[in-house]
Order: C-alpha cells, then structure tokens, then sequence
C-alpha cells in the first residue's frame, strides 16, 4: 500500500515540475460561479467555471441531458475553460451541475438553458433617454449593481406581444429582488413586476404594443439594493407567457387539453400528452408560433383523475359533484368567488385533502373548508407550511361532503387556479443524506484504494418499519456496504469503498429505499437539497433538490484510517476509548482530524480528536449513558485531513461497537465522619454478569484533603469497603458526587464502568463544652477499644443507635454506681 | 357671496371705528340659558343678561336689567336664581336700554322631592371639590389609603371604596355627621388635603344626605349627562375688572337639565387677561384673547373672551380680502383691533412659496423672469406652476411618512418601506382625493409589497396604539389619557376609548411567501374589552355613532365615516396641517391636539377650511391655492406697532427655519453637488428618502423626525449649536462649497467676481445684493488675489446667513 502511495507521490511530485507551481493536490473543488450563467440551446458556447481547487478538474456532472462538453480545459486553480454543445432540444430552464475533479465533486449550481439569442448588458444603459437597444427575441445577461437602473430599447409593431422575463433570484447567487417595468418612449408604464407568483421573487412584465414603436424595458433591484453577485437574465420577447394553466395536474400518459391562462394576448387551448412516468419536477413550457416560455409552468403528475369545477358552484347546493379519490381544478376567477365540490363518503374513511397553488405558482392563497353537504362545517386549513391548504380528514358519518376553495383575501383573477387533491392516505417515502455541517451538502468523493461514508436519512410519512437500501449507477470499482434502517432508526450509515485500480470517473447514484417487507410496495427516493440562497437569519429562499448523489472515484489520497476494533463492549453508564490508525503515506506528515460518522443512541463521542502531525494513532473517548441503545452498532469514523490546498475526507471501515448492559452494580452507603478523623465508605456489588479476574475499583469525585486508596473486587465480592481518610481542613458539607470506577479486563482491553453516586459528610467537630476542661481526653476510643470487632459493619443509622445505647448503658451503670 | 361678506366687513368696521366710547348703547340683549326648565322642588336656575355693543363690546348687565315675570305664581325669584313654585309655563321678560329678551319659562313636578343620586349628586362633589383630581385621592394608588378614579371614571368602584373597602370607617350611617367622607373634607379632623368645604355649604349637605339616606347606590338606569352648556358663548370685555359672570347647564338623558354652575369646575387658559372664580366670575385682566371651560361629569366645554383695553385708537384697514382666508383672518383682526402687515415683495414671495411648495429655491432663472413678470396674476400663477410639480408630492409624502413612522426595524424590511414610501407618493402625486387615500390606507388588505398601504399594520401592531395613531393622524385628537381614565379635559372617555379600538380588534396577520412580507388580513374575530368590568366593547365612531359592523371588515366600516363629511375631525384637522405647513403654525396648535380646552385661534376659518377641503372633494391642493393666494399668505413678516404681539393670528408672516429635508436639498441645488442616500440612485433628494432610519447627520442635528411616534411635533426646526456649528464647521457645507464647480465654471466663462457674487445671492436668497452690500463684498473682492476663494468664501457667508436658513 504504502508503495503505491510512493508511486502517486512521484507522479505528483513529476507534475509538480511540469506545472511549475500548480497545487499537489488540489483537494475538494468548490464552484463559485460561472460565466455566461446560461446559453441558447441548439449552440456551442464558452462557459467559464470560476471557483477554488479546479486545477485538476476533469467532468461537469449535468444532473441531465441535453449539455454536452466538448472542451474542458483546467487553466487554473481558479478557473475551468468549457465548451458546452447545448443540444436543440435541450429541456429549458435550470440544468443542474457539479465539477468533478480528480481529487473531489463541487457543490451543487445551476446553468440555464434559453430558446433565444443571448447577448450581454453593455454599460453605461442608466439614462431613460439612452437605452441600451437590443433586438425583441433576446436574452441579455446582465448585472444590477447597488443603486443602478438598466434601460434596453425594444422596437415593436402594434399587436405584437413584448414579454420581459427575468431570471435573478433563480440564479441562485445570492439575495436579488429584481423589478422589471415596461415603458413607452413617454415614460408612461405599460407593465411592470416585482414579485410573480409563477418565478417568486422574480419577475414577469407584460404587454401587447398598443402601437408601432420603441418600448423601454427597465430593470433594477426593488429598492435599489443590487450589488456585484446580482445578476440576471432577461428574456425579451414576443414568446407566450401564460401564468397558470388549468388543470395544474393530470394522470401520467394521459393526453389532456389545456388552457393557457394569464396570457396579455388571452387564453388558448393546446393538446398536451403527459409523460409516461410520474416525476416531482414536472413542468409544461407554453409555446406557439412566437415562441416558447422561458421557463417552465409546473405541472403535477399522479395517478389521480381530474375534475374540473362547472361555474355556477358559488354554494353547497350547486357545488360540482366528483367521486374521491379525485384531484379538482377550477379557477378563482374573480374576488369573492368560491368554488365548491362534492362527493360522497363513508364514514371512518380517512382523506388527505392537500390544495396545490402557490406551489404550482398561482396567485392564489387558498383557503379550503369541507363542509358537510348540509352546512356543517367539518374541517379547514387555510396554510399547511407555505399558503397552501392541507388537511387529513376523516369521515365523520356516511354523507356528501363539499370541498370548499376560495382566496384567503377573497381575491380573484384569470389565473388564479389550483388543483385540490382528495386522496386517501398514501405512505411516502424521502431520502436524505445527512449534512456534516449546515447548509454543506454531501457528495461522496472516494479515493482509489480509500473509503468514504455518510449517513443516509428517510423521512417516512404514514408508516413504519425497516427499510433496505440499494444504490444504482456506482462508478465502477466502486462498492457499497451499509445496513437496514431500522424501525427505530432515520438514518443508516453507508460505507463506499474504491478498488486501488478503479478508473478516476464520477457517477450521480440513485438511491432507492424499499420498506424490508416487499409486500409493502413502497419505494423512496432521494431528494437532496442544496441551499443557494439564505435571508436574514438563514430563512431558505431558493433550494435546489437534486435526486441524485454525485460520487467520484478520484486519486489516491496519501493516508487512510481505520479503527481498531474493540474486542469489550461499551457498557451503559461506561467509557471506551476507540483507537483509531491511520496509515500515511511516505512524507504525508498532516494532521488528521477524526471524529464518529454518527454516534449511536446514547453514546457520546469527542468531536476533536486528531492524530497529530506525523503520528499513526489517536483513541476517541467515547461514552455510553444509562438509557444507551443495547445493541451491536456499525460505527464509521471520518478522517479529514489538509492534502495539497485543501481538505480531503476518508472513512475508516464499518466496525462493530456492542453497547452492552454493566457487569456491576453498586449501592452506595452514606458515610459520615468529621474533620480529621477516617471513615469507611461502603458499598454493596451487585454482579450483573461474569467477568474474569479482577476488577479495579477507584474512588473519584472525592473533596479535596480527602484521600483513600484503589481496590480491587472479583466477581464473588459482594461489598467492597473504601478507608476514606479526612484532614482538618477537609471541607464541610455533603459531598453527594462521589462515584466509582470499576475496569474490568477482558480480552485484554479495559471496560470501563462509572457508577454512582454516593455521599460522604464530612461534619465539623462540636467546639468543647465551655465548663468542660478541653484537656479531657475522649474516653470513647478507651470504651470502644475492649469493644469485640464487629461482626457486622455498621450503617451509620446503627452506629448512632449504638452509641445512643451505649450511652444510656453508661449512665444507668454510673447511676448504679453511686 | 364674496362681496356679501365684505359688505359685511365693511360695515361692521365702519361700526368699530366710530362706536369705541364706552357708553355706546346696546346693540343687542342675550338672556341665557335660551329657555329655563325648573323639574322637582329641588331644581333651580340662574340666568345672566349680557348686551352686546355696536363695535362688538359684551356687558353683563344682569343686575342692571328690567325683569319681569309674566306668572310669578309659578316661579320664585331670588336674585338672578329661580325656584320652582308651581307646576306650568310662563315667560321671564329681560329689558336693557330699550332692547328686549324673553325666555320659556316651564316648571314640572314643582312639588316632587329628587331623590338623591351618588353619581348624579354626590361624584360632582368630589369633581367641584378636587377629590378625584390626580394629586388627590385620584391618584393611581390613592392619598393617604383612600382611593378614588380619576375624574370620577368609575363611579360603581368609588361607592363600593367609600361604603366597603375598610367596614364602615368611611361611612357611619348611625351618625351621618360623623362620617369621616364629611370630617375630613370639612376640617374638622387632620386632612391631609385640607379644608374642601365648610359644613353649611350645600356640597355637605349634599352628601350629608346621601349618608342619611343609606349611602344607596344608583339603580342601573339612572341618567347621565348629556350635554354641558356654558353661557355666554363669547364675551369681548372692554376695560380693566370689568366682569362677567358665566354659568354652566347640564343636560341629561332623561330630557331634564340641572343648573351646574355650583358644581362644574371652572377654568380659564389666561389668567393674565381673564382669570375665573371658582363661581364663574370674569374679572377682566391684561389685553388679551382666553379661553373659559367649565368642566362637569365627562363633559369640558369653553367660551372664548376677549379683554380690550379701554378707548383703544383703531382703524380696521380698507383693502379689499382676496378671498375667505382674508375675511376670517380679518375679522378675527378685527376683533382683537390688531392691524395685518403690508404684503410682501415679490422677491420675497416667490422665495417663500417656491420652498413652502416645492421645498426647493426659486432657480436664478425663475427669479429673474418672475421679477421680469408685469402680470397682476402672477403671483397666483406661480402657486399654479409650482402646484404642478412632482416636489409638491415629494414633500407632502414625507410629511404622512414622518406621521405613519415609514421606518424601518427587526421586523420591518426596507423594500416595505420603500413600497410604502412610494405608494404615499403614487398617491398624492395622482391627486388621489385625501378621503380616499386615507379610506385606501386604513382598510387596506393584503401583503406588505402587493398592497404597500399594508404596512400601516405592520409598522404598528398594537390595537389600541393603532386605534390611538388612527385619531391622532386622522382626526387630530389625543385619546392616549383615555386608555386609563376619562379625559380630563376633553369629552372622550373609556368607553369612548375602546370602542373605537375595538374596529382595530379583528386584524390578521401572517407571513407571507417572502418572509420579509406580511398579509394584513380582516380576520373577522377579535374584541376589545373595557379594563373596568371586563365589558365588550361595540365599535363606535369617536363621537359618532355605534355602526353595524357585524359580518364586515370592521376597517372598511370605520373609514367610511372617518374620511368622511359625516366626521366632523377629519376635514378640519387635516386642513389645519396644510395650513401649520404654510403659516408655520396651525389654527388649532399643535395640530394633533385639538380638543375644547386648546380651542381654535380662529374657529372659524378652522371650521371653513375643513368645509372647503370638503367640498373640493378633498383635493387639498386647492386648499392650498386658497392658502396661498390669500394676502395673509403673502403678508411680510415685519410687524407693524400693532400686530409686533400677535403671535397666533396671522397678521403677519411668521419667520421659519426651512426644514430639514428641504434644507439640504437647498443646498444641494446652490451648490450642484449631488448627496448619496442610502438606498437611492445618485441624484435623489433628501425628501424622498424612505425610510426614516437611514442616518444622515445633517438632517438628524436639523430636526428631521426620527418617526418613533405618530406626533407632527417630532420634526422640528428649532435652531441648535450644533447645526450652527454643523453650517460653520461640518463637513456638509465645507464639501459641497469645496467639490462645487458652479462658481467656477462661471469664472472660466469670463464672469467678473462681482457678477458671481450677483448670482451667489439670487439663486441662494432670491434678489440681488443691496448696493450697501456691494459696496462692502466689492471691498472683500479686492482684497482676496483669488477670486476662487473670495467668491467660494461669499457663498460659504450667504449660507451661514439666517436669511438663506430661514423662509420669511
């Protein structure tokens, strides 16, 4: 092994001297940003990769097809020069992307894809009067600087649609609330956006040109708050823009008709066949012979039948009838107007009642009532995390129910659609990987010869039980070695390990989940989000979920770690120390930072163990609590360490860790004494299992001037008695945090057990009796000595009553006596 | 209607100039009350007789007057008092020197015995007596272990605290006399307050015989005051002690009505021209204008006086008014026998009216063709122009921004506040009539982008500071005092108090899709209940009438009357600004405090102000045409012999520092260098900055309002060291001057020094330097080798002048 570590070293070292001066290693490569941020398809274009660590980048990773890269070319740590061959028919909108190098995969962006010709903001465009002129039919990219404003000049023929799309926020570059207005060459406004609906924070001004002419477009931030990162771009043209369609969803395969509503140039109908497979981020780009929409309408797919409402529904009585499970539609098409459907259901029957609007960006901020057909109303919710409604409904008695929708502000308009989905309940299965640190996420990187792991989560909704996992489109040589998610457990740690001779290459893996039971025909999949951008106090704005994990075998990285198995268990209210190794390659002298992938129930672990620097070893303290899970856990443990400019992580291998019940307990006896004087502190064993030889027992927690010695036990002691030794200047008080350690050997590794508590007082002497000679001696110690050693040792209770005893007895003799 | 008015005038000053002698007969002869109503034998009324002079001159002459009672069989006469005798009606026939006065006399029940009421009889006792004033037992915690509310807001608590807190300490109904409610107020044990009243006044006896009666409580349904009446109305006394006696009347909701000058507490705002007895006895004092108020039960109402020295010398001026503005400022003049000053120049108005309308300089350019200008409508054409301009929006926006505290915090994004910011002035700059604007911002609903007139909810969240920001923006009055006890020196009490906050009680709020955005909704539940008793209270219109709100946004019923002519605040009020904002001083001042105890200077314009903004459809620019073409808009501000005193009556232009906003906006505009704003483009100005937490030292240390409240004085244009110092030292002044290439380029382009010291003074201070002046600068020019630093030096000088800092 070490060997091959030496091989790749000179190889580097080799390159080192080529490069003149270019990293060793260049480690995990971040993605900053890219120049142009999107391109017409059906053209070749240059496309920059600005970031940190891409000197040995070797592959974009498009999450989809259509972008090809017929050039790729790493001319500095800084930047990646690219073709990239968009193809025709290309899918519009946000394509997805990572860079893989060949020492890692970046985090997440997104590059978007236009249907028109694409050219640049030209500066200064600041003055209404001198517009930068661009063509109708163009995309301009552009950047809005603090406090700027852009104008651009369209020339249009009466009738003719102008429609000025902008994509900023979606970009995903930072916080960017762009405003865009259509102006005539009188500085009347004609359209203007802040905020739609269907883009968000972005924006969607349009019209139809009321005469032949010149049409300013403006574009600025809302309040004039732009900055350096704000940039955008901006479809100008004659392309349809629909805000709604209706219905918003249909059946996979199906082919429906749909209106496009929300048009300045009015609704339309188009035949539209769905696709055959059911996909979460379905959408339906408008076009017509002018054009196609720059970005997407989304559309849901599911196995539900559509009913769409029949005005008049204004009421109960008249509402339109549709049989559950069913998703309605309709329109709220004026302020004040309310849509109503039934059905009928038995009672005991249990619906999810869940609308779709905002999500599928409608103006429209449901509120949905369910009323029984005889004006009862049974159940409503007006938001369900975000405006839209959701409800679980179960059935009270056998009658027809009516679905009431209408808007929150009882608003309406042409496009204010939605669709109400009244299905029975449906187990749903998500998975996650979980993030190591906040708003980072994963990607599995694997050296050759090395291992990586994370921990893969599910969200279960409406069931339980084991799941197993299966991964697909690994990068060759690359294998997998994980668990069954447990019942009780939301996540399950996944180990990849690299054959030394596997290709460097990356892979988006899909990762399935099944319930364990295969006659429960329920199947998840992953939905992986990446933040891109955050407000104030980390409030998520725009998210980009990606359905696939990105992983790469890349090169040999100069150290591995593995974790000495333990042979003893970890026992519940017990300590282990967890050795890891790291083997290092020659002249790889960095530090290596380990820590536990995941720490099972109840047990704790240090979260900064490193191997310091040139050093093959490290021991992780790990804890157990009294309510740690019993059980024989898969651990992991990660390694980072700095090669080359940045940092690279392995895995150790899986490794058992058996938390395991105590093999003692103890019960403390209080002790008491006073300053100065010894005491013993006792206490009851209680063998829980067998053990071999003996068991090392110390004291801790003891005040201070308050010593007493180590003992050991075997596993047929069952009391075990501490000679606590006192000074005069021991503290007062009760000392309640006095516990045990016992170790007991097996295999030859400790297993540690701390136990407790106890309480030991310690008491000041009473002062002397003022008429009382303080010279007299005690005469107790005179009285105890001819006292036979006692059988039994005494409780503090008992020797109170003893000496009590005593007493009496002394003075009855004394009274005798006179 | 014009000419009428003038006629009027004409004659009336025609009158005043020629009936100045003391003993000028009576014109006219009042009685009041205008009709006596004497119910049960334990009523009584007191009448006065006051005649009224031709210049205007009020006498008491009740003592002097003939009286004659048709029917003295029914009625008993003692001194000005009347007592019931026998039940019927009959007439009480006043004569003054030949002018004559009759009053309806009816007596009811003239047999029956009043019960004895503790809110009706005993709590004005402690009102009159100062009791339940807040130094005394009124006091939050009470005097020396007794408590009373305040102003007697809650009578049930005080009964139950007199007849039940401590046993019977308070009370002995075996020996009444001896109660310590009598001991300690009639001296005869320590008290603390001293002595309120002497055991053989008719306050003892009346609660004397409360006592005997059995300290009853009130049933529910007892009456309440109505109504309380003051009489005279109005009085103009001429000459030192000259007196006049005033009564008060209170009418309840029974129908009956008591004579309360014995009970109602009597107070004057000038002592130094018309200090009042506790009896209601004027004695005329100093030259001067007062206010008398009589306060009873809930009720403070007020007469104005007029004190006039004896044999005053004046001749009321003869140029015709331009319009009412004139009439009602003259007539008040008038009255007051003050002289207005002569009008202004022309110089000096365009400088006035350009920064009072634009809130900016007139340009060198505007200077020079309006002085050019021979038109005799000029002036009225200027108000025109400048009425056209966007500035006009700008600085009436900043203004309702400065009231509804467009600021922004935590929980207040900038992107709502510059949405709010614009859309106030979206508004005024599309002449969106007052009424609807406010109707548009108080019932809105929505999110805090889509509809920024939102934010008024988001800015303040607290129902009843909204409902109190609500009457203090809107209608001018302060109900703050109302939240805990009745007003004092208004009308509105708790009740009225949450009531109206109750239309604020049903206002939703949730987040909305951006988190930054908050949806105001109507949430259709929601109530507010009164602190005393825990009632609900229904909505109800400050001093209007309780509306059907039920199933309505309780918002949308409330503005239909607020911005309303049925509101009789809102017009006046909102007319009263406009007015502060040209006259630098409001006809009812401040202008968010009206109330009867801070009356009008001039009720009337205040009241035809309100009227005409009403009837232009609440357009207010057309008020402010009205304002601006009156000769009282454009009188000089050097005052004559005599209007040098007046201060409230607009006899001559007052003299006021430019505000902050404009002021630097003025600065910028002389000196052509453009400030930078946080969150605006280069170039923009500071009275569009929307948010009022933007730090600017400059518009800070000058006043400018930090928004924390809904109160108009919270700009203010006080002068201070530190913007003496900031105009002499900061680097406001010393960077523009400094970057400035305007006097430079002149300079460059060939111009003397002296042609630019010209130029410096029109565009700073609208005219040209004096020849004195001249003379004096053409000294300084000479002596300075750089004529750079000379001319930069002169209009550093020119700025730092109070003529350039303030608009006179």
């Amino acid at each position: 092994m070490n060997a091959r570590y030496l091989a790749h070293l000179c190889v580097v070292l080799g390159a080192l001297v080529v490069c003149g001066g270019s990293a060793v290693h260049a480690a995990v490569p971040q993605l900053n940003g890219m120049s142009p941020y999107g391109a017409q398809r059906g053209t070749e274009v240059e496309v920059q990769f600005s970031g940190d660590r891409l000197a040995d980048a070797q592959q974009i990773l498009f999450y989809e097809p259509g972008i090809t890269v017929a050039h790729l070319e790493a001319a500095a740590p800084n930047a990646v020069k690219t073709k990239l061959v968009i193809a025709a028919d290309c899918r519009l909108g946000l394509h997805q992307l990572r860079i893989r190098s060949a020492s890692g995969v970046s985090n997440l962006r997104t590059f978007s894809v236009g249907a028109l010709p694409e050219i640049k903001e030209v500066e200064p465009n600041n003055d209404f009067t001198q517009p930068q002129k661009i063509n109708l039919d163009t995309t301009v990219n552009g950047v809005v600087e603090n406090e700027d404003v852009e104008y651009f000049a369209v020339e249009a023929k009466k009738g003719e649609r102008i429609t000025a799309e902008l994509e900023g926020l979606r970009l995903g570059l930072t916080f960017f609330d762009p405003y865009v207005a259509i102006f005539d060459t009188k500085r009347f406004e004609l359209a203007r956006s802040d905020d739609a609906p269907l883009v968000k924070q972005d924006c969607i001004a349009s019209l139809v040109a009321p005469e032949d002419g010149t049409y300013i477009v403006q574009v600025r931030e809302t309040s004039f708050a732009g900055n350096g990162s704000c940039l955008y771009r901006l479809h100008v043209g004659r392309f349809p823009r629909p805000t709604a369609s209706l219905p918003l969803g249909g059946k996979a395969g199906e082919t429906l008709d749909l209106q496009w509503l929300g048009d300045v140039s009015g609704a339309r109908t188009e035949k539209v066949t769905l696709p055959p497979a059911v996909s979460s981020t379905f959408g339906i780009f408008a076009k017509d012979e002018r054009g196609i929409s720059p970005s997407a309408n989304p559309f849901r797919l599911s196995d539900l039948n559509n009913v769409l409402e029949v005005e008049p529904n204004n009421g109960l009585p008249e509402a339109t009838a549709c049989e559950a499970p069913i998703a309605v539609g309709g329109v709220i098409s004026q302020p004040g107007d309310v849509d109503c459907f039934k059905f009928a259901a038995k009672k005991g029957q249990v619906f999810d009642v869940r609308a779709l609007a905002r999500a599928m960006g409608s103006p429209l901020d449901t509120v949905v009532n369910i009323y029984r057909v005889g004006g009862a109303l049974v159940a409503g919710n007006d938001d369900s995390g975000g405006p839209d409604s959701f409800q679980r409904f179960t059935v009270p008695e056998d009658d027809t129910y009516v679905i009431q929708v209408q808007d929150h502000l009882k608003q309406g308009g042409a496009d204010y659609v939605y669709r109400v989905e009244i299905a029975p309940v449906k187990p749903v299965l998500t998975l996650g990987v979980s993030e190591r640190s906040q708003f980072v996420d994963i990607v599995a990187p694997v050296p050759q010869g090395n291992r990586m792991a994370f921990l893969v989560n599910a969200a279960r909704a409406d069931f339980g039980g084991d799941l197993n996992l299966e991964f697909k489109d690994l990068p060759p040589g690359v294998t997998v070695e994980t668990l069954p998610m447990l019942a009780n457990r939301g996540d399950v740690p996944v180990l990849l390990s690299a054959a030394a001779d596997a290709p460097l290459a990356g892979a988006l893996v899909d990762i399935v989940g099944r319930h364990a039971d295969p006659n429960q025909k329920i199947e998840g999949r992953l939905r992986q989000r990446t933040s891109l951008v955050r407000g104030q106090n980390n409030i998520e704005v725009w998210n980009q979920y990606a359905e696939r994990l990105a992983t790469a075998v890349t090169q040999t990285v100069p150290f591995k770690i593995d974790i000495v198995e333990p042979k003893v268990p970890l026992v519940r209210d017990g300590a282990m120390n967890l050795k890891v190794v790291a083997t290092r390659a020659e002249g790889f002298k960095a530090p290596i930072a380990v820590a536990m992938l995941y720490n099972p129930p109840g047990v704790g672990s240090s979260g900064s163990i490193v191997i310091p620097e040139g050093q093959n070893e490290a021991v992780i303290p790990l804890t157990a609590n009294g309510g740690a899970e019993v059980n024989k856990w898969k651990i992991v443990v990660l390694g980072d360490a700095t090669v080359g400019d940045g940092p690279i992580t392995v895995a150790s291998q899986m490794a058992t860790l058996e938390v395991s019940e105590p093999y003692l307990a103890f019960n403390f006896q209080s002790a008491a004494t006073e300053q100065g004087k010894p005491t013993d502190l006792v206490i009851k064993v209680e063998k829980r299992k067998d053990f071999e030889g003996p068991a090392k027992i110390e004291l801790l927690g003891l005040p201070n001037e308050v010593t007493t010695e180590p003992r050991e036990i075997t596993k047929d002691s069952t009391e075990l008695i501490f000679p606590v030794k006192t000074t005069a200047n021991s503290p007062a008080g009760r000392h309640k945090t006095v516990i045990c350690r016992a170790v007991i050997v097996a295999s030859g590794e400790p297993i540690s057990h701390t136990l407790g508590t106890g309480e030991l007082r310690i008491d000041t002497p009473l002062p002397p009796k003022p008429n009382q000679p303080a010279a007299a001696p005690a005469p107790m110690p005179a009285a105890a000595a001819p006292m036979p050693p006692a059988e039994k040792r005494l409780s503090q209770l008992e020797k109170l009553r003893l000496e009590r005893q005593q007493a009496k007895a002394a003075a009855k003799s004394a009274g005798e006596a006179k | 209607m014009k000419r009428t008015t003038f006629h009027a005038l004409a004659w009336l000053a025609a009158m005043a100039s020629v009936a100045s002698a003391a003993d000028a007969p009576a014109v006219k002869l009042e009685a009041f009350p205008p009709d006596v109503q004497l119910t049960t034998n334990r009523d009584r009324q007191k009448f006065i007789v006051v005649a009224t002079r031709g210049d205007g001159v009020t006498q008491d002459v009740t003592a002097a007057a003939k009286v004659t009672l048709a029917n003295p069989a029914l009625v008993r006469m003692e001194g000005n008092t009347l007592y019931p005798a026998a039940d019927g009606a009959t007439t009480l026939a006043l004569e003054y020197q030949g002018q004559t006065v009759t009053l309806p006399v009816t007596v009811k029940d003239a047999t029956v015995e009043r019960p004895i009421s503790f809110k009706l009889d005993v709590m004005p006792v402690f009102m009159r007596s100062g009791c339940n004033t807040g130094s005394c037992h009124g006091a939050a915690r009470g005097k020396d272990g007794f408590n009373l509310s305040l102003f007697g807001y809650d009578p049930d608590g005080d009964h139950h605290r007199i007849t039940h807190e401590i046993g019977f300490r308070r009370v002995n109904l075996a020996l009444p006399r001896e109660s310590m409610l009598l001991q300690k107020p009639d001296g005869s044990v320590p008290h603390t307050g001293g002595k309120r009243f002497a055991p053989d006044s008719e306050y003892y006896a009346t609660v004397l015989r409360w006592l005997e009666a059995g300290v009853p409580k009130d049933a529910p349904e007892v009456a309440t005051p109505t109504a309380l009446e003051l009489y005279p109305p109005k009085a103009v006394l001429e000459g030192q002690d000259t007196k006049q006696q005033f009564i008060a009347r209170a009418r309840y909701s029974d129908g009956t009505d008591r004579d309360v000058t014995n009970l109602v507490v009597f107070l004057t705002n000038n002592d130094n021209s018309a200090p009042i007895s506790a009896d209601g006895l004027v004695t005329a004092a100093a030259r001067g204008e007062a206010f008398i108020m009589a306060r009873f039960a809930t009720h403070t109402v007020g007469s104005q006086v007029l004190v006039l020295p004896k044999d005053l010398q004046y001749a009321p001026p003869t140029t015709p008014p331009a319009n009412y503005v004139d009439e009602l400022v003259n007539a008040k003049l008038q009255r007051i026998r003050v002289l207005p000053s002569d009008l202004c120049s022309d110089e000096v108005f365009l400088r006035r009216a350009t920064i009072d309308i634009t809130g900016l300089l007139p340009t060198i350019e505007e200077y020079q063709s309006f002085v050019a200008d021979a038109d005799p409508a000029k002036r009225a054409k200027l108000v025109d122009r400048l009425l056209e301009r966007k500035e006009f929006s700008e600085i009436w926006a900043l203004k309702w921004a400065n009231l509804l505290m467009v600021k922004t915090t935590n929980e207040v994004s900038y992107k709502s506040m510059f949405l709010y910011s614009n859309w106030l002035t979206n508004q005024i700059s599309s002449n969106v009539p007052l009424n609807q604007m406010v109707q548009n911002l108080l019932s809105a609903n929505g999110g805090t982008f889509k509809n920024p007139a939102t934010n008024y909810y988001q800015i303040e969240r607290d129902t009843l500071k909204t409902a109190e920001n609500v009457a203090q923006v809107f209608m001018g009055i302060r109900t703050q005092c109302t939240q805990c006890h009745n007003h004092p020196f208004d009308r509105w009490t708790m009740d009225d108090y949450y009531s109206f906050a109750a239309f604020f009680a049903q206002i939703g709020r949730k987040q909305g899709e951006d988190y930054r955005e908050t949806i105001i909704f109507n949430s259709g539940g929601g109530e507010v209940n009164h602190p005393v008793g825990a009632r609900r209270m229904a909505p109800k219109f400050l001093g209007g009438p309780t509306p059907d709100v039920n199933g309505k946004d309780r918002r949308e019923v409330l503005v239909k009357w607020l911005a309303s002519p049925e509101n009789p605040f809102f017009a006046t009020s909102v007319a009263n600004r406009v007015w502060a904002h040209f006259f630098g001083l409001g006809i009812v001042e401040p202008v968010d405090d009206i109330r009867v105890s801070n009356p009008a200077s001039n009720p009337e314009l205040f009241q035809a102000l309100g009227a005409k903004l009403t009837s232009y459809n609440y357009d207010f620019k057309q008020l402010v045409r009205d304002m601006c073409n009156s000769q009282t808009y454009q009188r000089a501000s050097q005052a004559n012999a005599s209007n040098a005193d007046d201060t409230k009556n607009f006899s001559h232009s007052k003299i006021r520092r430019i505000p902050a906003e404009n002021l630097l906006d003025c600065l910028t505009q002389v000196t052509e260098i453009q400030e930078k704003f946080q969150g605006l483009p280069l170039g923009s100005r500071a009275v569009q900055i929307a948010d009022g937490q933007a730090s600017n030292y400059f518009l800070s240390s000058f006043g400018r309002s930090p928004r924390t409240t809904a109160c108009a004085g919270e700009a203010t244009t006080e002068p201070t060291l530190s913007q003496a110092l900031h105009m002499i030292n900061g680097d406001t002044l010393t960077r523009k001057i400094g970057e400035s290439k305007r006097l430079q380029k002149q300079l460059d382009a060939g111009q003397k020094p002296a042609q630019v010291v010209e130029t410096i003074y029109m565009a700073c201070l609208s005219r040209k330097p004096s020849p004195d002046e001249m003379q004096r600068l053409d000294a300084l020019l000479a002596a300075e080798p750089n004529p750079r630093n000379a001319v930069d030096d002169i209009l550093w000088a020119v700025l730092n002048s109070r003529e350039f800092l303030f608009n006179h």
